[in-house]
C-alpha cells in the first residue's frame, strides 16, 4: 500500500500566474524513508504541504493526493492530525509551550485524548526519544538540537502513520543533525512510520534514505538515493602572516552567573594578523563565547583580552536574522555604506556575486536559510573588516553555498583580514584555515597547522 | 558537596501548599488585629529567611521597612482619632491609638508581600496554572506560550545588540534610541515570521480541531494529598472561627482593649508556623538520608 500518493498534481499559488508543480505523479510506499531534493523555491514545501490540509498553502489544486489511499481533502482537522505528522524548519518558531511536558501534551490536549491515554503515550514516546532527563526542562532553555528533538516528539507522540518533515535540520550544527536523524530513522524502522523528508542537502541522509525524488522546475523525478558528500575543494592559498597586530587573550576565565560552571577557564589564545584560525569543539564547549568576548561585548571576570583589530572588526552571528535589520535586501546592503566606504555599484556586484539580482527589493526575511546567511556574510564583508568573527558560517547550508563561504573567507583573508571562525564543519575547515585549535573544557587544548591537525587526529582525520 | 538543597511542598500537589499560602494571606488581610498581624509576619519571615536565605530577605526588607515605617506614620494625619495624646503636629493631633493602627497596617502589607515572595519561591509558575482547571483552560496555555516567548525575546534583543556592538567596522554605534527602534524593528519582523509558521505548527498538531481540549496534568492528587488538603481546610476553619472571635472583641479606637485570651491565637499561630517547620524538618530528614547513604 502506497503512504503517499501524487496523482498528476498540479498547484499554482493563488494570484500567481505560473503554477509550481506540474502534473506531478509520485507514489511513496509504507515504511519508505523518502527523499524530496531540489534547490530552495522549487516547490518542496509546497507539495509537503499539499498533504496536509490544514497547512496547505491557498491556491488552485488539480489532482489528487492521497494519504494510505484516502484523498486528504476528506480528512477533518482531527483525522488528519491523526494520520499525518508535520516538523517545520524552525526549531524556535515549532515550539509552542513553556515546558516540555506541556508542548509533548499539547496535540493530544487538542485532540481530546482522555488523560490516562496521554500519559501513556507522552512516557512511552519520551522513553523511545531519550527525553526524559529533560521532560520538566523549560522549553527556551533547550539548545536548537533538543528543541528540533522535542518538536519530533510532539509529532510522534500523535502516533500518526506518516510524517512529513521540511528541512527538518538545515538549522542545527552537524552533531545535532546526526542525532536527530538517527532518531529520525529508528522511528522509521522501528515503528513502522513512512517518513518523507524535504531537503536541500539530501547527501546528509545518504545512509537512511531508500527512495529520493528530485524536483525542478515544477516537475518531479525519481533518482537514486543519494551517496555520500564529496569533499569541499581546498581554496589555495599559503598563510603569509602581515605580522603583529593581531589579537590574543591570556588566562581568560568567564561564567555567566555566580553560581554557574566555569565556561572559559584559564583560556588562551593567540592570533596573528592575517590568519585564518578554525575554532572546533563540541556543542557547548565556549565557541561563541570565547567570539563574543574576544569582540569586547562579553567582559571575562579574570584575565586579558587584547585586541590590536578591534577598531574595524565584524561578527557573524549563529543566527543570521540578528543582523538584518531592513526591509529589502538592497536596504541591507546599504546598511553600512558611510562607514564601508562603499556605495551602489559595490552593492549590485555583492547581489550577483550572491545570485540576488532578482531580488534586491525583496526582504530578507522571505529568503531561505541559506541565503539569509550569505546575505549577512556578505553585508559584513562589504565594510572589510580587518578582524573578522565568524560562528558557525556554513550551518545550513548545501554544497555549494558552502563553497561560496569558503571562497569568500579566502578573499577577505587576501585583503589583508585576520579571520576567526568557530565551526563543526571540518570539511570547511580544511579548505580554509591555516590553523585549527581544538576547545574543551573552556580552554584551547591544542593549536595545529590544519593539515598536521588532522593528520594527527585520531578523531578527525 | 553539599546535600541538594530542600524544596519543601516539592513532592506533594500543588493544591496543597497553594491551599496553605492562599489561606494564610487571606486569613492576614481580614484580621486587622496586632496579635494576628504580628504571628503572621513572624511566620513570614521566618519562613522567608528559610527558604530564600538572608540575604535575598534582607535585600526585601531595605524596602519593605520604610514602607511600613510610612504607613505607620502616615495614619495619624489620615485618621486623628484615639484618646491618648502623644503631640501635635501642626493643627493635628497625633494619637498612640492610631499609630498602632498604622504600624499594624504596615506590618500587614509586610506580611503579605514576605508570604508571596515565600511562596514564589516553592510553587513555580507552571505548577500553580496546572491548577487552573475547568473553564480556564485557555489561560494555562496562553501563559505558556507567554512564558515561552518572552524569554527567547529577550535572549534575542540581546544577541541582536551585542552582535551589533561587536561590528566596530560598520562605523560608530547609533544613538540608543536609533539603536533601539533598529532593535525592536528587527525582534518585531522576527517574531511576526516565527509567528506564521508557529500558527502552522499549532494548526498540523490538531488546534482548533473541534473537539472540547483535554488537559495533561503534570501531578496527580494522591492520598496524601488528600488528606493534608483536609487537614489544612479543618485548621484554616478553626483559625477563622478564631479570629473572628479575637477581632470581633478588640478596639482600636478609643483605647485599645479586648484583647481575647491567648488560645485564641494558637490555631493561628501553628498555621503561620506550618510552612517554616516543613522546611525545617525536610532539610532535617534529607541531610539525615544523605549522612545514611554515606
Amino acid at each position: 500500500m502506497s503512504a503517499l500518493e501524487l496523482d498528476r498534481v498540479s498547484f499554482a499559488y493563488a494570484g500567481a500566474d505560473a503554477p509550481v508543480l506540474r502534473e506531478v505523479s509520485l507514489v511513496v510506499p509504507e515504511g519508505a524513508f523518502a527523499l524530496f531534493a531540489g534547490a530552495t523555491g522549487s516547490g518542496k514545501s509546497t507539495l509537503l504541504r499539499l498533504a496536509k490540509p490544514e497547512i496547505s498553502p491557498a491556491g488552485a489544486l488539480e489532482g489528487g493526493v492521497r494519504v494510505f489511499g484516502e484523498d486528504v481533502r476528506a480528512f477533518d482537522p482531527q483525522a488528519s492530525a491523526h494520520a499525518v505528522g508535520y516538523v517545520f524548519q524552525n526549531p524556535d518558531a515549532q515550539v509552542v509551550c513553556d515546558t516540555v511536558w506541556h508542548e509533548m501534551a499539547f496535540g493530544l490536549e487538542n485532540l481530546g485524548v482522555p488523560e490516562p491515554e496521554m500519559r501513556r503515550r507522552v512516557a512511552e514516546t519520551c522513553n523511545f526519544l531519550g527525553i526524559e532527563p529533560w521532560f520538566r526542562a523549560r522549553t527556551a532553555e533547550l539548545s536548537g538540537g533538543q528543541r528540533q528533538i522535542l518538536a519530533l516528539a510532539s509529532a510522534l507522540v500523535m502516533r500518526p502513520r506518516l510524517l512529513l518533515l521540511d528541512e527538518p535540520t538545515s538549522m542545527l550544527d552537524p552533531l545535532a543533525e546526526k542525532n536527530f536523524l538517527a532518531l529520525l530513522f529508528r522511528a522509521n524502522r522501528e515503528l513502522n512510520i513512512t517518513v518523507v523528508v524535504a531537503t536541500h542537502t539530501p547527501e546528509t541522509m545518504a545512509d537512511y534514505a531508500t527512495c529520493a525524488f528530485e524536483l525542478a522546475d515544477g516537475s518531479v523525478r525519481p533518482v537514486d538515493p543519494p551517496r555520500a558528500p564529496e569533499m569541499l575543494t581546498k581554496v589555495p592559498v599559503t598563510f603569509v602572516s602581515t605580522g603583529g597586530g593581531g589579537a590574543g587573550m591570556r588566562d581568560v576565565w568567564l561564567r555567566y552567573d555566580r553560581d554557574a560552571r566555569w565556561v572559559l577557564r584559564g583560556l588562551g589564545l593567540e592570533l596573528s594578523g592575517g590568519e585564518v584560525r578554525a575554532l572546533v569543539g563540541s556543542n557547548g564547549c565556549g565557541k561563541s563565547t570565547l567570539l563574543s568576548v574576544l569582540a569586547g561585548v562579553l567582559r571575562p571576570q579574570r584575565g586579558r583580552v587584547r585586541n590590536a583589530l578591534a577598531a574595524s572588526q565584524a561578527l557573524l552571528p549563529q543566527s543570521p536574522k540578528a543582523l538584518l535589520a531592513h526591509e529589502t535586501v538592497r536596504a541591507e546592503l546599504m546598511e553600512w555604506s558611510r562607514a564601508g566606504g562603499y556605495g551602489e555599484a559595490e552593492v549590485a556586484a555583492a547581489l550577483e556575486r550572491l545570485g540576488l539580482a532578482d531580488a534586491a527589493e525583496r526582504h530578507p526575511h522571505d529568503l531561505s536559510g541559506g541565503q539569509q546567511q550569505l546575505l549577512a556574510l556578505e553585508k559584513l564583508l562589504l565594510v572589510r573588516p580587518r578582524l573578522l568573527l565568524l560562528d558557525e558560517p556554513t550551518k545550513g547550508l548545501d554544497r555549494s553555498a558552502r563553497e561560496r563561504v569558503a571562497r569568500r573567507v579566502a578573499e577577505a583573508r587576501s585583503d589583508g583580514a585576520t579571520v576567526l571562525l568557530a565551526t563543526h564543519d571540518l570539511e570547511f575547515v580544511r579548505a580554509v584555515a591555516d590553523n585549527v585549535s581544538l576547545m574543551f573544557d573552556g580552554a584551547i587544548t591544542v593549536t595545529e597547522p590544519t593539515d598536521e591537525f588532522f593528520s594527527n587526529s585520531w578523531l578527525y582525520s | 558537596m553539599a546535600p541538594a538543597r530542600f524544596i519543601p511542598f516539592g513532592t506533594c500537589h500543588a493544591a496543597v501548599p497553594a491551599t496553605l499560602f492562599a489561606g494564610v494571606v487571606a486569613l492576614s488581610m481580614l484580621a486587622v488585629h496586632p496579635v494576628f498581624v504580628g504571628i503572621s509576619l513572624a511566620g513570614a519571615l521566618a519562613f522567608s529567611l528559610a527558604v530564600r536565605g538572608a540575604a535575598a530577605t534582607a535585600r526585601g526588607l531595605v524596602w519593605q521597612l520604610p514602607l511600613l515605617a510610612l504607613v505607620c506614620l502616615l495614619n495619624p494625619l489620615f485618621s486623628a482619632s484615639g484618646s491618648t495624646l502623644l503631640f501635635k503636629l501642626g493643627t493635628r493631633s497625633v494619637y498612640l491609638e492610631s499609630l498602632a493602627y498604622g504600624a499594624t497596617m504596615g506590618a500587614l502589607m509586610v506580611a503579605v508581600v514576605l508570604w508571596f515572595e515565600g511562596a514564589a519561591a516553592v510553587l513555580a509558575q507552571d505548577r500553580l496554572l496546572a491548577l487552573a482547571g475547568g473553564r480556564a483552560r485557555a489561560l494555562p496555555l496562553v501563559t505558556s506560550m507567554a512564558l515561552q516567548l518572552v524569554p527567547q525575546l529577550l535572549g534575542r534583543a540581546r544577541t541582536a545588540r551585542s552582535t551589533l556592538a561587536a561590528c566596530t567596522a560598520a562605523g560608530p554605534r547609533p544613538r540608543l534610541r536609533d539603536e533601539l527602534v533598529r532593535t525592536s524593528t528587527m525582534l518585531l519582523t522576527w517574531s511576526l515570521e516565527d509567528s506564521v509558521e508557529r500558527a502552522d505548527a499549532m494548526r498540523a498538531r490538531g488546534w482548533e480541531s473541534g473537539v472540547p481540549r483535554t488537559q495533561y496534568r503534570p501531578e496527580r492528587l494522591r492520598g496524601c494529598d488528600t488528606a493534608a488538603l483536609a487537614g489544612i481546610a479543618a485548621l484554616l476553619v478553626l483559625c477563622a472561627t478564631c479570629a473572628w472571635a479575637a477581632c470581633s472583641s478588640w478596639r482600636f479606637y478609643p483605647t485599645m482593649r479586648g484583647l481575647a485570651p491567648w488560645w485564641l491565637y494558637l490555631p493561628f499561630a501553628l498555621l503561620a508556623a506550618l510552612p517554616v517547620m516543613t522546611m525545617v524538618t525536610g532539610t532535617f530528614v534529607t541531610i539525615c538520608h544523605e549522612g545514611g547513604c554515606r
